[in-house]
Formats: C-alpha cells, structure tokens, sequence
C-alpha cells in the first residue's frame, strides 16, 4: 500500500493546499482584503480629479500606501501566519510526524503565503495602476508594472524573513511591525548603508528596471536588488528548515 | 467499527518496539520526566498518572519531538529524534483538541494518508475512517463535529499508514461510553495484530479495561509499573472519600453511619465527605440507604479519585 517514498512534491502539493485554505479562511484575510482597496480608491479619487501626474502617484499612493505600508503588512502577517497559527493551537504536529524533509514543509508554508501576499498586492497595486496611470501612455504601463514587480519581490522577502522569524519567536508579527515602522521607515531612508538589508530597498531596486522612480535613482540597481532579494530569501528558507528540524513542540510541560 | 485491523507490514526482528533508559527531561529548573526506564513490545500499555506527572513530555520524547535531556530513548531501535522518516512506522494522537476544522474527517485522513506518501490514499482513508466508525460524518467539515468524533478522526489519521507503533496521549478524551468502548477494542484488536500501543490516561477505568501492562507515572518519575490487576489490587483497601449531595444531608449522614463499610462522615461546605474503605461497595449501599431513609440523591462524586491522590497513596506505601 506504501509507496516507494513520499515525494516532496506531494507533500509540497497538499501542504500549500491547506495552507492556502487555512490563510484564505481567517477574518485577517478578508481585513486585509479591505485594506488593499484603500489605495484603489485614492487612486480613483486621482481618477476623477482628472489630474495624471505619474511622479506625484508613484510618490504618494505607490511609494507611501503600497510599498510602505500595504506591501510590509499583508506579507508579514502572511509570513507569520503560515506556521504562527499552526504553532499556536497544535496543529503543527500533524506535519512534523510525517515522513516528508523539513525543507518541503518550509516550502509548502513559504508559496502558499507568498502567494497570497502576491495575490493581494499585486491586484491591488495593479488596479490602481490600471485606474490612473493607463491613460499616462507607455510611462504609466512601466510605472504600473515596476510597483507590479515591486509587489512580488517584496512579498516573497518578507514572507520569507518573517515565516522564519516565527519559528524562533512567538512575537514574530510585533518584530515585523517594528522592523517596518523603525528600520525601513526610518533607518533605512536616513543611512545609504541600511539599503543593502532593507527590503523595502529591494523592491524600489527591482522596480527601477521597468520605470526610473522619481527622478532620483533608487538606492540599489535592480541587479543588486535582486541578488541581495535572492539570497535573503534562500538564507530564511535554509534557516527556517534547519530550526523547523529541531523545533520542539511548546506545551510539553506535562 | 467493524473494519478488520490488518496486520503490520513484516519487521525486524527486535527486543523492544520502545525503550527508554534513564530517560529525562528537563526544562531549565522543572524536571518533567526524571530518569525513567522500561522496555515496551507488542501490546496495549497504559501510561497512568495525574495532570503534570510527565506524560505528554514522555509521549512527545518517544514521538522524537523533544530530545531527552538524559539517556536514552529509542522507537524501533533508532532515537526518534531530528529523524522524520521514523515516522513512517509511529503513528501519533497528540493531546491537543486542535485539528484542521476546515477540512471534512475524510479530507484531513487522506492529507495523512498522503503525506504518507501511501499509493492508495483514498482507500487508505476510507479504510481507516471505517475502522474509526466515522462514515457517516467523514464528509462533514470537522469543525462541525463533537469532541469525542474530532477524537476519533484523529486517531483515523494515526493509524491511516499502519503503523507499527501507536501513542495516543489521552485519547479518550471527550468519547462517550460507547465510543469509547468501541476504541478500546480496536485499541486491543490492533495490539492482536502485532503493534506496540502506548496511550496515556489520568482515568483507571480507561486503562483497567484496554491494557494489562501499566506503567504509572507521578511527579516525572515512573512510581510503578507491571500488570494493572496486581497494581490495583494495592489500591482497594485505601481510605476513599465520597462527596455527596442531597435533598437532606444531615438525615442521610446519620443513616450512612449506621453501616459498616462507612468510616467517617463530616458535613461541609453544602455537601456530605463519605470516609469509605470499599468503593464499589459504597457505590451499591449508598443507593439502598438514601431511598429507605427518603432522601433523594443530587451527586455522588469520588472526592479523592484523582490519579494524584492514588498514586500519592501507592508511593506513601
């Protein structure tokens, strides 16, 4: 009845599957569904003012709701939410007593939140693109696409770094916060140097390859964006294997 | 359940399913589980003791989800820990009431099956739903169902693969008496078939009926272990104390008192305390006595039936 192995595949497959029903299904979702469309009002609110000015979105609806505040948000709740919730209330023991490499569990709960992050802010950034900058010609496309890209580099960062934060930590979601709000708010727009372990510095980068933002260039080449993107998130993914191989199940006082 | 239990795939050949020497764990100062040893094979064990004796921690040791802090333990001959392809031959129902409420019993049995990696995960779980006596609910979302049936998926999802060795940490939780009858014998039947069972339990009656072998733990400590009926009979002729309510408690205290098998009987805080050496006697007089007096019965409750209690008793002894 047994076969030969359980393929990671498989096991990557049904992970996510339920994973994605778990995060779908939370109220946190739909609040953040709700979220999403806050910018796409203001960009309708642009809309119906009859004023197209690609800087001055880019600036205030792209720069300061998206990638500031929606993007960092929806990924890290997503990102503490894959394994946070599973950890909470047991039912991460149904995946460690399986027979399946650590890694393909870290993988599994990594799409499925990246996903949804992706999901939620790429629509969101992307229809408020297609709302006021369409009618800008090719420079509003490149604009829409660069905050399109912008979104999902950015979400599988924070999903990566956050997911793996939550195996460490129970407060992973007030670190992400805090992370947000001080280093990236603050830090990392004050000290050039800060670019380089900043992923909100990551997605500006990867999105200077569709669209010149502003008209000061983004502080990393979408290059050195991309590459700092990658290893950021292979270094999380191999941690978070490596600390879920030795995770010991809270809750074991008795 | 009227399912068959298969019998398990061959192994081999082994002295002990689990062993655990000089087991401990401990966290920071607070020893959960100190120096216990014992060797398991094929077979129903009960694992007894009160809330805090240790009991989850042992389960979660030889589920290779803690490692132990001293000793040793192993499941089929390897140490359990940091090694997930143990778990191809363990099959674990953890304490915790949580299980995916989204998902129906027969999604959440498959997802097992699956991650299993079983050729056949549809008929793996719709084997193992039946012998759980979930059909008719296996379509339900299992947040829909009651405590005793989220029980019973979860063992379904534990035994989906067949495994070799099965620990259910309090498994009995929430099932009513039929039901819980009726895992007690799959619980036998599957011991019949060659498996090593280890379930943990704070009530006796769930170990008197399903295992003859108990280990008994108290404060960390493995205080007893051997046949239930030789440990048992060490705990008939200790002192039990019975609360009662009533309509009338003063009358029924003076008519208690007239019998023998009654030692003591104080009056507090609303209710009677029975002193008695005789439990089950007690149980039948207490019937008799309260209808000749005319006093009519609220609540007859062992005052000191905890584990704690009875096992403080057997290692005072």
């Amino acid at each position: 009845m047994r076969g030969s192995a359980v393929s990671s595949f498989v096991a990557v497959r049904e992970i996510s599957g339920v994973t994605l029903r778990q995060l779908l299904g939370r109220r946190r979702t739909i609040l953040l569904v709700l979220l999403s469309l806050v910018p796409v009002l203001l960009a309708t609110a642009f809309r119906a003012s009859g004023e197209v000015d690609i800087l001055r979105f880019t600036r205030i609806v792209f720069d300061g709701l998206y990638v500031a505040i929606l993007l960092p948000l929806v990924a890290v709740l997503f990102g503490t939410g894959a394994f946070g919730a599973e950890i909470e209330d047991g039912t991460i023991i149904y995946l460690l007593a399986k027979p399946i490499p650590r890694a393909a569990v870290v993988l599994a709960k990594a799409a499925s939140a990246a996903t949804v992050a992706i999901l939620l802010t790429v629509v969101s950034a992307g229809l408020s693109g297609v709302i006021e900058l369409l009618p800008a010609g090719s420079d509003g496309e490149a604009a829409t696409f660069a905050y399109i890209a912008a979104m999902a580099l950015g979400s599988i960062c924070y999903v990566a770094l956050f997911l793996a934060l939550s195996l460490f930590t129970r407060r992973a979601l007030v670190i992400g916060i805090g992370y947000m709000l001080i280093w990236e708010g603050g830090l990392s727009s004050l000290l050039p140097g800060i670019a380089n372990l900043s992923i909100r510095q990551y997605a500006l980068g990867v999105a200077d390859a569709f669209f010149q933002l502003h008209n000061d260039p983004a502080r990393l080449s979408p290059g050195t964006a991309v590459t700092l993107a990658a290893i950021l998130v292979v270094v999380a993914l191999v941690v978070a294997s490596w600390r879920l191989m030795r995770f010991e199940l809270p809750g074991s006082s008795d | 359940m009227t399912a068959e239990v298969a019998p398990p795939a061959p192994q081999p050949a082994l002295t002990a399913a689990i062993e655990l020497v000089n087991a401990a764990r401990w966290y920071g100062n607070v020893v959960a589980v100190n120096d216990v040893s014992f060797a398991l094979g094929p077979g129903v064990t009960g694992l007894l003791g009160p809330n805090g004796a240790g009991k989850t921690t042992l389960l979660h040791m030889l589920a290779g989800f803690l490692a132990p802090s001293a000793g040793t333990v192993r499941v089929l001959g390897r140490s359990p820990h940091r090694d997930p392809s143990v778990y191809r031959q363990i099959g674990l129902v953890p304490e915790r009431e949580a299980v995916y409420s989204f998902l129906s019993g027969f999604e959440y049995v498959r997802f097992n099956a699956r991650l299993q990696g079983l050729a056949d995960s549809d008929a793996a779980a719709r084997r193992a739903i039946s012998l759980v006596g979930l059909d008719d609910a296996a379509d339900r979302a299992i947040g829909t169902y009651s405590k005793g049936m989220r029980q019973r998926a979860k063992v379904a999802g534990a035994l989906v693969h067949d495994p070799q060795v099965l620990l259910l940490d309090e498994p009995f939780n929430g099932m009513d008496p039929r039901q819980r009858l009726a895992m007690m014998d799959l619980l036998v039947q599957m011991a019949d078939a060659g498996r090593t069972i280890l379930f943990s339990s704070h009530i006796l009656e769930e170990v008197e009926r399903v295992g003859t072998e108990i280990l008994v733990m108290v404060s960390g400590r493995l205080a007893a272990s051997g046949d239930f009926r030789a440990i048992r009979a060490l705990m008939t002729d200790r002192p039990h104390t019975i609360s009662i309510r009533s309509s009338d408690d003063r009358r029924l205290a003076t008519a208690l008192m007239a019998d023998p098998a009654v030692f003591a009987v104080e009056l507090k805080d609303g209710s009677l305390a029975v002193q008695t050496a005789h439990l089950s006697t007690f149980r039948r007089l207490v019937a008799g006595v309260s209808r000749a007096a005319g006093v009519r019965l609220v609540e007859v409750v062992p005052a000191d039936e905890s584990l704690e209690s009875v096992f403080d008793y057997l290692v005072r002894r």
